[in-house]
């Protein structure tokens, strides 16, 4: 025991005074004063500080930091002497585990207790289990980009912030799944509300909002971003974060593991935000084609999340399954077994039946529209100069099994043209209907299934007619078209503006009322999606982007007198030209030997197959953000390999780790 | 022919009972009976094809068996599907029902004129007496009687100008077709087979796809067309799965990328081809260049540069640059197919003859809405059409492949099995649909079974055409020869298909692990006291991975003449012995590179990746067999 004392007061062993102060970093905290040897263990000096302050409390998460030397005394069986620690360090007893304020992917806030004493890989971990997100080692955390103090007069309104941090997982388990949700969060509902927000995508962003927000102009804008990640092998408090700080949580590696929309709601939502702001920001480009599917699918996805259509846990109930398979087979028996209900159902087939105009564009003619007598039957097309010569033969009729149609719809001016590219073996022949208003959805809808060959008894039939009933209402903005406000807390009065769909290049490109045309269009081919195939559609687009995937630094490349950025992507290095944009060169992982850091001069070099050298330092980030993206990659792809087996932390350390020790 | 017409007029009709029994024993794929409308007069399936009375008529002696063959066959494929049908119902794919029955319907449009070759067999089939009892076939019948498929009678044209005629239902898909071909002409079945149309009066020519229905794809052909099917060898058909780094790696213009691109050994080719395949999302070849562009309606050619996207093709406009978002779009895929055009340079005076042409299949004559573009050597040319292939079937190509690759293989052996089925029904069960009987005494390789019949069938595959090296596991089953010497010079074995590492170097690092980094040495950090392990992957001592030689694979083995026995039980041979046990994996080879392959045993590969594809992924052809032998078993137990 530390502190023998004579009769006289004076200490007679080797004991001094140690100074502890109780609380989290701050220099007005409490302190308490323990008399120690340098023998003496860390647990006996915990125990102490526990006892000397003489409050009830759970202290089990409290460990004490040294602030000289930015650490933990974690090891409870070292010594004071073991661990260098004299009398003059400061010491602080506090809590492990620390609130900070998480921005998810999906821009919202979260708070949530976060390790600060543990590597930042095993805090990610946790946060990822928390939230319940499968492969953690995907993610990371980047610090919140410094504030630029703005004018007073744009008040930022009151954004809601979600709170998780009393929510306490019990450690190793994966959290049992109650009423369709990990059970931690069905405790509350106001954790049941921050499941919701993480499950379920967010309503567009305000198109002006989206004007607003930074984004990146040139190649070296986009390497900004990737200056901020946090070192993954060092703690939270080791990097300068202090509690209630602000963090972003963000997919870091684009490697994405097994995506199962059936056990990854969040991991799926999450990841179709981030891929949705990453082209909503232009952080990745894309041709105006591509925009218009990824705007159809924010819509369709909107639409689905908001009208509560989130579709039931599936797969939760195999048997429910075999019952549906059992039910649907039983359906085809019966269908083939009465062959008078098929052939009722086959007489039945609804025509549509109608005075329409016709144009068809020819050269040498000036002839317009004309009014005729259509006659809409399974996928074929016909028309008649009149009702009355109906029976008779028809000027044309056109098969419209692999057409092309093509909205031409102009609300304001009550313009509801369909456009039809009519293959023949000749050809494609164009014709114009011209509707009116109210013919219009029927038409469309049946000319659509017909290019897909499905007749107007398909059982899509009615669902596309209402998808196109709510397009067009969109259009009519302001009017407040009926129905289509969803009930949601951020659809907006005036309904949805496609300027929240796409990126702001195209808000300054189109007119709203041009853009509402081709969203329409290309929502088409995904209005049958459910929620969470259009999230894996949305992702699937944005992953066959070109540029996908790639994080940009800015580097010197040994040799060369000016900066040039390196992408780093899943499998391969790029060299790109930084004034230009154009690839250099492209070096690929599979071909890589080994890579150095060196750590004093700042550079990284690789070794390729048949001695090709690379050298580079970095300009823009850390060379570690470097080293670690490089070796995180290469951890990412041997996953495939130890499908099934815990996550190897200490090989995902051992890759991405640096020059500290282990 | 030796046998009397009388015979052969016999097992015809036994023939046509049989499949009568079969067809109506598919309780869950029954085609809607036919529309009561009168047939339209547009319809018309002159083509190639007659109807069956007609064709039976006009046909020549020698297409008689021809014909019988098809008919074992469509037996064999209707036995196929319904198991198939009770495979999908057992494995929760209720959507397979609405997906066939839309593949019904889409045919169902086109089916006026085929109804005509229904009826036909249909009424024949009312003259024939009771099919016999047979003990083997004699299935339990549900009640409902429905139609009888409808069926064409193709011309396919071989590659010696000798014809084939061939019966096709509105359901089979390219692949099958290509299956009773291998059937019907003893080719060696690797995976360059192709039906390929040409049209000659465009000039332009392409392959099916082995998933398009082949009814389908003729029924847009006009009736007096001079279109053809040629059942031929084609290397371009898979040429990306074979060698992914040209159309993956290529640096364009660049040489000496290219001589390295040819060495790239087996293990890289193939986790190049999971990255881009198996992915989340199939990865589609960088691609862009100038090409020429043929203008609407003139015989003159302009150049522009062009950029190959997962959405369509696209052009930089003039005064641009070649950033996304200046891109204009020239086209999309989803309307259109591709095609080779031959000899562009003479009919409409393009710069060469390294010509495609993408159309609307509908389209076939002259049209300004074809649009002609031009390559300047056939290599550019080749990377476009596969990309544009890429970009447009996506992940189905590669599962085209992985079935195309199984039944190159599998040809010889499931032949061969076929005819022991009834005997020595236990054999197949080595499928992975058991899974837990290895009656051939394997070692316990957990799933090895889809590993070694896609090697085997690699081995096939590239045995007939170059001189490849199989890709490793040697477990052969059913080739029964002498395990191969030289093992320990056999690379390591390779992970499965999909279930591989990723990459060879990457893996090095985790050398680095092992030896505690003997590379460069990191400087220390400040303060830190111990030298820390330094991140390098220096591993100088690691050798590359040990080229590929080894023996050539084994002879290839013929399959078996088309075997009508394989229908009538007790005209069976004796059944051929069992295949003996396996070689013994091989001894992995001390220089395996990447140390962590060796700490983990071999990912089992998983079967139920995507359930969605019946069939998909060679795997199936396995279930099916052993599906049929459980199906051939209870059969036997109803009788007995």
């Amino acid at each position: 025991m530390a502190g023998m004392k004579t009769a006289s007061g004076d200490y007679i062993d080797s004991s001094w005074e140690l100074r502890v102060f109780v609380g989290e970093e701050d220099p007005e905290a409490e302190s308490v004063t323990l008399r120690v040897t340098g023998e003496s263990h860390i647990g006996g000096v915990l125990l102490k500080i526990v006892e000397q302050i003489n409050r009830k409390q759970d202290w089990s998460d409290h460990a004490i930091w040294w602030e000289q030397k930015r650490q933990w005394l974690l090891q409870t069986h070292w010594t004071l002497d073991k661990y260098g620690i004299l009398a003059d360090a400061r010491l602080f007893f506090g809590p492990q585990h620390r609130p900070v304020i998480l921005r998810l992917p999906n821009r919202r806030a979260l708070r949530l207790r976060a390790s600060f004493s543990q590597p930042l890989f095993q805090a990610v971990a946790a946060i990822c289990r928390l939230l319940s997100i499968r492969h953690p080692e995907e993610l990371s955390l980047l610090r919140a980009p410094e504030k630029k103090e703005k004018k007073k007069k744009e008040k930022e309104p009151e954004e809601e912030l979600y709170d998780l941090s009393k929510v306490v997982l019990a450690g190793g388990v994966a959290p049992a799944l109650f009423r369709g949700m990990p059970a931690h969060f069905s405790d509350s509902a106001q954790t049941e509300a921050c499941y919701h927000m993480l499950s379920r995508p967010q309503p567009p962003p305000d198109p002006l909002l989206l004007q607003r927000l930074p984004r990146p102009s040139s190649l070296s804008d986009k390497t900004q971003l990737h200056s901020r990640w946090l070192d993954s092998s060092r703690c939270l408090m080791q990097q300068g974060i202090k509690a209630g700080d602000a963090l972003w949580l963000r997919f870091k590696y684009y490697s994405f593991f097994d995506l199962d929309p059936k056990t990854d709601p969040v991991r799926l939502t999450q990841l179709y935000e981030q891929a949705r702001w990453d082209l909503l920001l232009e952080e990745i480009d894309c041709t105006e084609e591509e925009m218009m599917v990824f705007a159809a699918l924010q819509y369709h996805i909107n639409k689905l999340s908001q009208s509560g259509e989130v579709g039931e846990p599936a797969g939760t109930d195999p048997g429910l399954d075999d019952l549906d398979v059992a039910l649907s087979n039983l359906e085809v028996k019966l269908e083939g077994s009465a062959p008078t209900d098929v052939l009722d159902s086959l007489t039945t087939i609804p025509e549509l039946k109608d005075h329409l105009r016709i144009f068809r564009p020819r050269k040498l003619t000036l002839k317009g529209y004309r009014q005729h007598w259509v006659v809409f039957k399974e996928t074929t097309l016909s028309y008649y100069k009149s009702q009355d010569e109906a029976p008779g033969d028809p000027i044309q009729q056109l098969n419209l099994k692999g057409c092309e149609v093509v909205p031409d719809v102009n609300v304001s001016g009550q313009k509801f043209c369909i456009k039809l590219l009519v293959p023949s073996p000749e050809g494609m022949s164009e014709i114009y209907l011209r509707c009116q208003d109210q013919q219009y959805a029927r038409w469309m809808a049946g000319c659509r299934l017909a290019s897909k060959g499905r007749t107007m008894a398909d059982s899509s039939y009615t669902s596309e007619v209402q998808a196109i009933l709510a397009f067009l209402s969109l259009q009519r903005t302001g009017s407040g078209g009926p129905g289509n406000h969803p009930h949601g807390p951020d659809a907006s009065a005036e309904g949805l503006n496609p300027y929240g769909l796409v990126a702001p290049r195209f808000q300054r490109k189109f007119k709203a009322k041009q853009l509402t045309p081709r969203i329409l269009e290309a929502h088409q081919n995904v209005a049958q999606l459910s929620l969470a195939e259009a999230q894996l559609r949305f992702i699937q687009a944005w992953q066959s982007l070109p540029d996908f995937g790639i994080s940009y630094v800015m580097v010197r490349f040994k040799g060369s007198r000016k900066d040039e950025i390196l992408g780093i992507a899943n499998n391969r290095l790029i060299r790109i030209d930084l004034a230009v944009g154009d690839v250099v060169k492209t070096w690929r992982f599979s071909n890589m030997r080994q890579w150095n850091v060196n750590w004093d001069i700042r550079q990284v070099a690789i070794e390729f197959d048949e001695h090709i050298n690379v050298a580079f330092s970095c300009v823009s980030a850390s060379c570690r953000i470097v080293h670690e993206y490089i070796g995180g990659y290469i951890f990412l792809s041997t996953r495939e390999r130890a499908r099934g087996e815990e996550l190897d932390e200490d090989l995902f350390l051992q890759l991405t780790g640096g020059h500290e020790a282990f | 022919m030796g046998e009397s017409s009388e015979d052969i007029d016999q097992m015809f009709s036994t023939l046509l009972g049989e499949m009568d029994l079969l067809t109506q024993s598919l309780g869950v794929d029954t085609l809607p009976p036919p529309d009561p409308n009168p047939p339209r007069a547009e319809f018309n399936y002159s083509v190639g094809f007659k109807d069956l009375n007609e064709s039976l008529n006009a046909l020549e002696d020698q297409d008689l068996d021809a014909l019988m063959a098809d008919l074992v066959a469509d037996i064999s494929e209707a036995e196929q599907r319904t198991i198939q049908a009770q495979k999908e119902s057992l494995q929760n794919q209720h959507h397979s029902a609405s997906l066939q029955a839309s593949i019904f319907s889409g045919a169902a449009s086109l089916g006026y004129g085929t109804n005509v070759a229904a009826t036909g067999i249909s009424q024949y089939e009312d003259d024939l007496p009771p099919p016999p009892a047979d003990p083997v076939l004699d299935l339990p019948l549900p009640p409902p009687p429905p139609e009888p498929l409808s069926q064409l009678v193709v011309k396919v044209h071989m590659n010696d100008n000798s014809t084939k005629s061939l019966m096709v239902d509105e359901r089979q898909l390219a692949r099958d077709v290509l299956d009773n071909l291998f059937e019907k002409t003893h080719c060696d079945c690797n995976v360059d087979w192709c039906l390929y149309e040409i049209y000659p009066e465009l000039q332009i020519e392409r392959f099916f796809e082995d998933h398009e229905n082949v009814v389908e794809v003729l029924s847009d052909w006009t009736r007096d067309t001079e279109n053809k099917i040629l059942f031929l060898e084609k290397e371009e058909k898979y040429a990306v799965f074979k060698n992914p780094q040209n159309f993956y790696l290529d640096n364009r213009g660049k040489k000496e990328s290219k001589e390295t691109n040819e060495k790239m050994n087996a293990k890289n080719k193939e986790s190049l081809l999971e990255e881009s395949f198996c992915g989340t999302s199939i990865i589609v070849p960088e691609l862009e260049g100038a090409l020429y562009l043929k203008e609407d309606g003139k015989k003159s050619w302009k150049r522009r540069y062009f950029l190959l996207r997962a959405s369509g093709i696209y052009y930089v406009p003039k005064g641009k640059t070649k950033t996304s978002r200046d891109l204009a779009c020239f086209i999309q895929f989803e309307n259109v197919n591709i095609y080779y055009g031959t000899q562009h340079k003479m009919k409409y005076k393009a710069p060469t003859d390294y010509c495609f042409v993408l159309k609307h299949p509908q389209i076939q004559k002259e049209s300004q809405y074809i649009k002609y573009l031009c390559c300047d050597d056939t290599r550019t040319l080749n990377q476009w059409v596969m990309g544009i292939r890429i970009a447009k079937y996506g992940k189905t190509l590669y599962d085209n492949y992985q079935r195309a690759v199984a039944k190159a293989g599998l040809a010889s052996r499931w032949t061969n099995l076929g005819t022991v089925n009834a005997a020595a029904p236990a054999q197949p069960s080595t499928g992975p649909k058991t899974g837990t009987t290895q009656p051939n005494g394997q070692i316990p390789q957990a799933t090895h079974s889809v590993s070694a019949v896609l090697q085997e069938a690699q081995r096939h595959a590239e045995t007939s055409k170059d001189k490849k090296p199989a890709l490793g596991n040697h477990h052969d089953p059913a080739v029964p020869r002498a395990p191969h010497a030289p093992k320990s010079s056999l690379p390591p074995p390779p992970p499965v298909r999909r279930s591989s590492d990723t990459s060879g170097s990457p893996a090095t690092p985790l050398k680095a692990k092992g030896t505690g980094g003997g590379g460069l040495p990191a400087p220390p950090d400040d303060f830190l006291p111990p030298p820390p392990p330094p991140p390098p992957l220096d591993d100088p001592e690691l050798p590359p991975p040990p080229p590929d030689f080894m023996e050539p694979p084994p002879d290839f083995v013929p399959p078996p003449p088309p075997s009508y026995a394989g229908i009538a039980g007790s005209e069976l041979p004796p059944p051929p012995p069992p295949p003996p046990a396996p070689a013994p994996a091989p001894v992995p080879d001390s220089a395996r590179p990447p140390p962590a392959v060796a700490k983990r045993p071999p990912v089992p590969p998983k079967r139920q990746e995507n359930p969605g594809h019946p069939g998909g992924a060679g795997g199936g052809e396995q279930d099916f067999m052993s599906d049929l032998m459980k199906a051939l078993q209870k059969k036997r137990g109803n009788v007995s």
